[in-house]
């Protein structure tokens, strides 16, 4: 009971710290919110698109920081000293901090008064900001005319696209590689069946001289020719292609992943970083932001404001989602511990 | 005080880690080091590639040292500037200049299959070949210059002395300057061996899935599985073995002294 009425009080008073807020914008300009998100290329959009119109609308500012860490989300809850009120988070990290209780409740009568957005994006601690695709890219010039590898099968298949490949270090994405290119069917992927899929790695693993840790280096292995292929995020080829070098990716049996916006447990602003979230959702802001990174959410009314020919090539296209397979985020969550351990014994010895 | 504060403490925490879990005292992280297979391995590697570093730095660095140290003062002064020249480049931009060097399409392979020696390019980069040679280009100059000093420590009349008494140059070298000078080298040596336990930067970028050190386990640990407390364990046998090596070079040193004063001046 008590718990009720101290939420309900809450409410109560940033509403009327909010009218009050209205009334007097020098009270609002006092108030800065951090949100943490990937920083680079990114960040810089972010601020433009989004957290200065924002700023100017509601006078709330916003101080962005980078990168997204689960590791800092840990120390900063569990040590009580919270600076972000507001973080980026990938799919397992936010089964991991939900059950470990590092991050709060959402409210979504805030962000979504109207409830247009589709469940799916509507976690209880945490909401989806956009969607991207792991997925495979390859050199076009080094295969020959018109062959290029078509599926996960064609990665593992060295004899007839030969040289070097990168896969990301982590078993994330690449057992359920294994698995497809082993056969299995993209809907019988889980629960995942991790000896069949390491089995598939062992054949592949001294094709691998490099496994990638960011975005920025598998873009760098495949542009210097240190690889001929590898797995890769989407929106970083994209760009590549269209300044005419010899890249390209591919949508089939790519793991399609989500990235979520969560609050910390002991947030200084939550009200407020609420009150961001709703805005990140403005279907105009949003179309202009996804133009400039391919990495769309669910927000409703965007993608009619997109070019249909744009609309094609994003991850979430009907044409895309078809090929590609539903990352697990789940499953990830449960077996992540056991699962790097075996990682890394297999990769490091 | 500011050191205890800013150094001690810090270590203090890391190290409650190892045997306390938050909320009672307990030795399975310990135990899980010692049973896991992994950081048994990377520790190893961590040792024999520190122990090939400073061999061959040793190598190389001592006759660097031995040929500068013959130098007129003018020249030596000119020679150990170019020797410290890359220290005031970061290590960061040393260390990716490799990667343009040993890449597959870098400037080495090239050069190697321009020449009509190759005709695949070799993979170099990625290897713990090239971790080697990256860890190698960092530390040689502070092998050196060690070595330098301890050689011109060595008083050159001895060397006139040996000399004018029927030894060939070959025998002062060997029966005079190497003996007196030996230890100072192994104490760039030890400094060498100490400083590439920690190394991070060059295996992270230089090597490949077996080239990785106990550094970057213990990043792994920290960022990637969040087990804080293994990282801690790993993070204080790091500092032990430091430690280790730090009171062997103590002992080193302070023999050296001993020597120099006693048996210089007897």
């Amino acid at each position: 009971m008590t718990k009720m009425t101290r939420r309900a009080f809450g409410i109560g008073a940033s509403t009327a710290a909010a009218s009050l807020a209205a009334g007097f914008p020098s009270f609002a300009q006092e108030t800065t919110i951090v949100v943490n998100g990937s920083g680079g290329a990114l960040a810089t959009m972010i601020t433009k698109i989004f957290e200065e119109p924002f700023a100017k609308e509601t006078g709330i500012k916003v101080k962005p920081t980078a990168p997204v860490s689960l590791p800092k989300l840990k120390a900063m809850v569990e040590s009580g000293n919270v600076e972000w009120d507001l973080t980026e988070l990938n799919g397992d990290d936010v089964v991991t901090a939900t059950k470990a209780g590092w991050l709060m409740p959402i409210d979504y009568a805030i962000i979504d008064p109207d409830n247009k957005l589709p469940a799916i994006a509507k976690q209880p601690t945490a909401m989806v900001r956009a969607s991207y695709s792991t997925v495979m890219a390859f050199r076009t010039d080094k295969f020959g005319k018109g062959k290029a590898p078509q599926s996960w099968a064609d990665f593992w298949d060295v004899k007839a696209f030969p040289g070097p490949r990168s896969l990301e270090n982590s078993p994330k994405g690449n057992l359920e590689f294994a698995l497809l290119a082993d056969g299995v069917a993209p809907d019988k992927l889980y629960p995942i069946d991790v000896d069949r899929a390491f089995r598939k790695l062992d054949q592949l693993k001294k094709h691998i001289p490099v496994w990638w840790t960011n975005g920025a280096q598998h873009v760098q292995l495949l542009i210097d020719g240190e690889v001929n292929l590898t797995s890769c995020w989407n929106g970083r080829i994209t760009p590549l292609k269209n300044e005419g070098k010899p890249v390209d990716i591919t949508f089939k049996g790519g793991a399609l992943m989500l990235s979520y916006l969560g609050i910390p447990k002991g947030a200084r602003h939550p009200k407020e970083a609420m009150r961001f979230m709703k805005f990140r959702m403005d279907p105009v802001a949003s179309a202009a932001f996804v133009k400039q990174v391919p990495y769309p959410g669910f927000v409703p009314g965007m993608t009619e404001l997109l070019e249909p020919a744009f609309a094609a090539t994003l991850p979430t296209s009907p044409e895309n989602a078809a090929v590609q397979f539903e990352f697990n985020s789940a499953w990830w969550a449960e077996n992540i511990d056991a699962v790097t351990t075996r990682w890394n014994e297999w990769l490091l010895i | 005080m500011l050191a205890a504060v800013l150094f001690v403490y810090p270590v203090f925490g890391v190290l409650t880690l190892t045997v306390h879990d938050g909320t009672s005292f307990t030795a399975e992280p310990v135990r899980q080091i010692y049973t896991s297979q992994l950081s048994i391995i990377v520790l190893q590697r961590t040792f024999v590639t520190a122990a090939t570093v400073t061999a061959i730095c040793l190598v190389m660095g001592y006759p660097m040292a031995y040929f500068m140290a013959g130098l007129a003062p003018r020249k030596r002064v000119m020679a150990t500037y170019l020797i410290l020249l890359p220290f005031w480049i970061s290590i960061l931009i040393r260390t990716y200049t490799w990667i343009i060097l040993l890449g597959r399409e870098g400037v080495l392979n090239k050069a190697l299959s321009a020449l009509g020696l190759t005709g695949e390019p070799i993979q170099l980069l990625y290897t713990p070949v090239a971790v080697h040679v990256g860890m190698v280009q960092i530390l040689l100059p502070i092998v050196v210059l060690t070595c330098l000093t301890s050689i011109l420590d060595v008083e050159r009349d001895l060397v006139k002395a040996a000399r004018s008494l029927g030894a060939t140059p070959r025998q002062a070298f060997w029966k005079v300057v190497f003996p007196l000078s030996v230890s100072g080298a192994a104490t760039g040596g030890i400094i060498c061996f100490i400083l590439c336990l920690g190394f991070y930067v060059t295996p992270t970028l230089l090597g490949g899935r077996t080239s990785i050190l106990i550094a970057n386990l213990i990043d792994l640990q920290v960022h990637k599985t969040l087990k804080w407390d293994l990282a801690a364990v790993m993070a204080s046998a790091l500092l032990l073995a430091t430690f280790a090596c730090l009171l062997f070079y103590w002992g080193l040193t302070r023999k050296r002294s001993e020597f120099a004063t006693g048996g210089l001046a007897r």
